[in-house]
């Protein structure tokens, strides 16, 4: 019988086309609506994710955040193996400093990054070289003015190829000094402070003694060790440098924490749209109420023969509640449709990734027959309650 | 002759209307036998509409007892009283009251629906009973591109399929020219000579002329029974 009467509900459906269109536009909408928000949202958060993940989400950036004297003076070379004994959960800590500036070989020349970093660094942030390697301890502890090159960088400046062994002069305060390239970087994203692939890499201690000649550290790469819980290592680290240099005058930025802090408000933001949307549901369901009375009424005196020819009450109400479930359900399937291609567009559009949530597919379907129920509850009953003599008197 | 298979007991059926009561059917006793032939006629306003609205069990009486193979009317709740139609009447009318989006075979199979048949069975017991109205040929078709006389078969086929032991006619050739007519009521004397109580709601005297027991309403009272 179930099967009989959602046949029968796709032939009176079929029958008046537009008009099923039109009653069925508010459920359309509705479902399309949600579908375009949560996935939308959730490619948005995916994306987001992956950028964040980028800067590898086992590494903690610390920053100090004045030119105090009494501050600047306690981040220096000894923090770094300090934090790596006295706070758990650390495998290193790498010193970074920076300059902008230029660098030349032969007549090519690169403005950008240069940055001092320990031999750890590469490691640290699984970040390999494709020619060459990456400086080592042995360059750390002599000094050596050696350099390895960011991907960009090697193709600015050596756009015929075969960097390593050559030597780049980086300019500083009107003075020239010669590196010799000894690798070049895989290409790499950025994360949110570094530009892996526009940046030249040199020994903290060359950079810092020859280069710059500066005792601070402008900032800290932590690398913690896998499994440990990230989270709680920074606030280990926060509560470290409070007891050194006072709350204020550093910041300490790990990738899970802001990943946790985006998910949170992108999941926020999307299931707020996603219940306005589901308001408009509800405005769709009383589309379908409306046309439904309609039915009933133009189908009194097909009630009236199904009544005497043996419907009982409950089958006449279960045939217009499931004619109300196919059409809900029809809508609700024309929504997700519309819902995946345009989200799809808006999504490519934005140049990220498509990240579809199914489950709400199954979801919006489930909610637009129970729409279909709910609003169909009403006139089922009416026609049910149809006596059997008007109803078959009815022209 | 076996025992009534319909029995009415001071039945009265009244219609309210403000101050106004119209007494449709006042005080009616008739009892009718399996596999009788009856005619119940009377002029317009006499209440055979009514008798055949309350002996198919489509309406109930204000006062009294309506008997269908002995079980008790009154007793019965909506649901019942659908599946007492389902089950022991089967309703002709002068419109025929076909379902217009089903084909043929469709409209018949609907009260097997009903019944609880499954799908194959309900086809095949379909068939058949269109077969039996000579309509072999037509199954597949609606009820608008066929003729009077054949839609009024279907509706013959429909009312036998679930084997009632009434059948309940009302103006069954009032919609059909003379020769469909008379192969109609041909068609009602073969179901009745197979054992069925047939009811003819009519003011034709040609129609009751060929039924066996003639009933005569007037004002809700019967005047002749013969």
């Amino acid at each position: 019988m179930f099967g009989e009467f959602v046949k029968l509900a796709l032939k009176s459906m079929a029958y008046n086309k537009l008009r099923t269109l039109l009653s069925l536009l508010g459920i359309i909408i509705g479902v399309a609506s949600v579908i375009i928000i949560v996935n939308v949202g959730e490619s948005a958060s995916q994306s987001i994710q992956e950028q964040i993940a980028a800067t590898g989400l086992e590494t903690i950036s610390i920053f100090s955040r004045t030119q105090e004297r009494s501050v600047t003076r306690e981040f220096n070379f000894e923090l770094a193996e300090r934090l790596a004994y006295e706070v758990p959960g650390i495998l290193t800590v790498i010193p970074m400093n920076q300059i902008n500036t230029v660098t030349r070989w032969q007549r090519n020349s690169y403005r950008g990054t240069i940055l001092g970093v320990s031999e750890d660094f590469a490691w640290a942030n699984d970040y390999s070289s494709v020619v060459g390697s990456f400086f080592t301890d042995a360059d750390s502890m002599q000094l050596r003015q050696v350099a390895v090159l960011g991907n960009s960088v090697a193709r600015e400046l050596f756009p015929q190829g075969s960097a390593v062994g050559e030597y780049i002069r980086i300019f500083r305060e009107g003075q020239a000094k010669s590196y010799r390239v000894v690798g070049v970087m895989e290409r790499k994203s950025a994360s949110f402070n570094l530009q892996y692939n526009q940046s030249i890499y040199i020994p903290f201690t060359t950079f810092s003694n020859r280069l710059v000649n500066t005792d601070v550290v402008q900032s800290y790469v932590v690398r913690t060790e896998p499994g440990v819980d990230v989270l709680a290592v920074s606030d280990n680290i926060e509560e470290y440098l409070t007891r050194l240099v006072g709350s204020g005058n550093y910041s300490v930025f790990s990738p899970s924490n802001i990943a946790e802090l985006a998910a949170d408000v992108t999941d926020t933001l999307s299931a707020a749209m996603a219940s306005i949307a589901a308001i408009s549901l509800l405005v769709g369901g009383i589309g379908i109420m409306n046309i439904m009375l309609v039915s009933v009424a133009e189908r009194t005196k097909e009630i009236g023969i199904r009544k005497a020819i043996g419907a009982s009450p409950r089958r006449i109400m279960v045939q217009f509640l499931i004619e109300a479930m196919t059409l809900t359900l029809v809508g609700g399937i024309i929504g997700i449709g519309l819902g995946i291609i345009v989200s799809n567009l808006a999504v490519s559009f934005f140049n990220w990734t498509f990240y579809p949530l199914v489950r709400i597919y199954f979801l919006a379907a489930g909610f637009s027959m129970t729409v279909g129920v709910f609003f169909g509850l009403y006139p089922a009953v009416k026609a049910s309650k149809l006596d059997p003599i008007e109803a078959l008197n009815y022209e | 002759m076996a025992g009534p298979v319909i029995e009415l007991t001071e039945v009265s059926r009244y219609y309210y209307m403000g101050e106004f009561v119209i007494k449709a059917l006042d005080n009616v006793n008739v009892r009718i036998g399996t596999g009788e032939y009856t005619a119940i006629m009377g002029p317009s306003g006499s209440g055979k509409s009514t008798m055949m609205h309350l002996v198919g069990c489509l309406d109930t009486p204000t006062a009294g007892t309506i008997y269908i193979d002995a079980e008790d009317t009154s007793a019965l709740n909506e649901e019942d009283l659908a599946y007492l139609r389902n089950a022991k009447i089967g309703f002709v009318f002068q419109q025929f009251n076909l379902l217009a989006k089903m084909n043929a075979l469709e409209n018949v199979m609907t009260p097997l629906m009903y019944a609880g048949y499954p799908m194959r069975r309900r086809k095949e017991i379909a068939e058949n009973a269109l077969e039996q109205v000579g309509l072999g040929d037509r199954m597949k078709h609606r009820p608008n591109e066929l003729s009077g006389g054949q839609k009024q078969r279907i509706a013959i086929a429909r009312a036998l399929v679930n084997d009632p032991s009434i059948i309940l006619a009302d103006e069954p050739t009032g919609a059909l020219d003379s020769v469909t007519g008379e192969q109609i009521m041909d068609l009602f004397e073969k179901i009745n000579s197979q054992g069925k109580t047939v009811i003819m709601v009519t003011h034709d005297p040609e129609v009751s002329g060929r039924c066996k027991r003639v009933i005569n309403l007037r004002d809700g009272h019967i005047a002749e029974d013969r």
